[in-house]
């Protein structure tokens, strides 16, 4: 079963365009990637799914309803991390999210229960005021109030950013655990790694458009890697000719850039001749990626 | 009912301090009132000199500022210009602080419809109100008690604070309807205290200059002149009927314009 699907939705706002025919099909029990760059049509396709904006064209439902005729009753069952994170700043981080508990009928202490479980688990102080905590802090805060009733369908926007690295691998972890009891998980991103370690499936959006619905198996298959190299002599092109696989080569007196997909071997023999004083090797970022493979590939 | 009380505790202390300012403004007007009774008949005379343009700035004509009902009649329009600022902020407030604020992607992400969600919000921006009129009310009766012992118009006072609750009714729903419409949530607040700036200055356009007369429709100050109230001992039933239908349109617009555009996310 589908448990989010979209059929040519699309949000125009006034003449501008938000998203153009968005066709998602998100299953159950998955963990669904949604990558972009930023201003791609994220964020308004997550709103439009959750009914805080409505659609110009198309339609979408959830659980099999369409978002906007059954929105309240849609929404009980979702648990939502904004991009970015605002609370009630009068509000102590504790009441804040009682306040949250209390919109989805259930028993109060067992919402207590639950919200002291997820906050040690995240190292979060409840008794803090919201105006008080940090950008991170308040991210904690809004992880926790989108999964403390247990939602079968968990929304993420971007909800990495202001996380350290720890509390990041936390709450993945947590997302698995929230995932292996059944939850769905939409994971909107602009970073392809963290896309990678989480989701099986992911959807790349451009301008407003999905040019793309691939497995995250298929993806990494295909990963290209960002070679930079610093050498002590500048180094002719000639001594990397014969390297199938690398595209985009760029030299600037003693650096050289380029990226590579194949076999590691064949990259790092020639790497190994040469007399190198740096070597950063790292994942392309989305427009990388778009240049050099999604337009060919399209 | 969460989000009423959370409404409710969130211009609890705001309430208190209006409400303390209401009090401090009726005492030390009735303060005022006792020097100028003791003073007698000559202040009375003295004031009935001024030119009819200060008297008209003052709010003082067609009172007989020697008796206490008169002097009440004239610091009514300071309670009901206090009153309406309070409302229309609250109004506006109320619906907009979530877009202001951008709590709206926590509020309207909840299992509950926005017409629920502003149901309870206008729920508590009437009682607040009501805390507000009731407080005026019984400080006016307590203080014209101590300062003049003439309690002969305690049920004039009370049509005057019906006519008031009328009045924050009316710029309270000029405020959610503002803030309804308005998709800038900054904005509206400016336009709710535009609209009460603009009745109130009519008003007195009106008490210049009897040419004008027939605008008295377009500024609610004027459905709930205390001149008249205190002249009939009752409120005007066709004004009454314009307020309930006033209130009524805004409460429609408020509610179909709000479910349904797109939040300021």
């Amino acid at each position: 079963m589908n448990i989010i699907e979209t059929k040519k939705l699309t949000k125009y706002y006034g003449k501008s365009l938000g998203i153009e025919d968005v066709d998602l099909e998100v299953r159950e029990g998955e963990i669904f990637g949604f990558i972009g760059p930023n201003g791609a049509g994220k964020s308004t396709t997550i709103r439009t799914l959750l009914g805080l904006i409505h659609p110009t064209g198309g339609s979408a439902t959830i659980f099999g309803r369409d978002v906007t005729k059954f929105g309240p009753e849609i929404n009980a069952q979702i648990g939502y991390l904004p991009s970015e994170v605002f609370y009630y700043d009068d509000m102590k981080v504790i009441d804040l999210l009682r306040y949250s508990g209390s919109f989805y009928g259930m028993d109060a202490k067992k919402v207590d229960v639950r919200i002291r479980e997820l906050a040690k688990y995240l190292d979060l102080d409840l008794k803090r005021k919201i105006d008080d905590l940090s950008y991170g802090n308040k991210k904690k805060v809004g992880i926790v109030q989108g999964l403390l009733h247990q939602p079968k369908l968990i929304i993420l926007d971007e909800p990495t950013g202001g996380l350290d690295p720890l509390m990041q691998q936390r709450f993945f972890d947590l997302l698995r655990e929230e995932n292996k009891k059944g939850a769905t998980i939409l994971f909107s991103s602009h970073i392809l790694s963290e896309v990678q370690r989480l989701c099986d499936r992911v959807a790349i959006i451009k301008d407003g458009k999905i040019i793309r619905v691939e497995k995250i198996s298929n993806l990494a298959d295909n990963t290209h890697k960002k070679f930079k190299l610093e050498t002590a002599t500048p180094v002719e092109k000639g001594r990397f000719a014969g390297l199938k696989g690398m595209t985009g080569m760029t030299i600037q007196g003693n650096s050289i850039s380029f990226l590579y997909r194949g076999p590691m071997n064949d990259v790092t023999k020639i790497i190994a001749s040469l007399n190198l004083t740096n070597l950063i090797v790292e994942d392309p970022d989305l427009e990388e990626i778009f240049m050099h493979y999604y337009q060919t590939g399209k | 009912m969460n989000i009423f009380w959370r409404e409710l505790r969130f211009y609890s202390k705001g309430l208190v301090f209006w409400c303390l300012g209401m009090v401090i403004l009726i005492w030390t007007s009735m303060i005022k009132y006792s020097t100028f009774s003791a003073a007698g008949q000559s202040m009375t005379e003295l004031l009935a000199q001024f030119p009819k343009t200060i008297q008209t700035i003052f709010g003082m004509t067609g009172f007989d500022l020697s008796k206490v009902s008169g002097f009440y009649g004239v610091m009514f329009m300071y309670l009901a210009l206090m009153a309406t600022i309070h409302a229309a902020m609250l109004g506006s407030g109320i619906i907009a602080k979530e877009e202001r604020d951008r709590t709206s992607e926590f509020i309207f992400v909840k299992p509950v419809t926005r017409g629920k969600v502003i149901t309870a919000k206008i729920m508590a921006g009437i009682l607040s109100m009501l805390v507000f009129n009731i407080v005026t009310l019984l400080s006016s009766i307590f203080f014209i008690y101590v300062y003049s012992h003439d309690v002969s118009f305690v049920g004039d006072i009370v049509n005057l604070m019906l006519g008031l609750l009328c009045l924050q009714m009316i710029f309270f729903f000029v405020g959610t309807t503002t803030a309804a419409i308005s998709r800038r949530p900054k904005l509206s607040a400016s336009i709710a205290s535009a609209i009460l700036l603009f009745a109130f200055i009519l008003t007195y356009l009106i008490n210049f200059n009897s040419d004008f007369d027939l605008l008295k429709y377009l500024t609610p100050f004027k459905y709930f002149d205390a001149k008249d109230i205190l002249g009939s001992g009752h409120l005007d039933w066709a004004y009454l009927a314009i307020t309930f239908g006033l209130i009524s349109t805004m409460v429609v617009v408020t509610y179909t314009t709000y479910t349904a555009r797109d939040l300021d996310v």
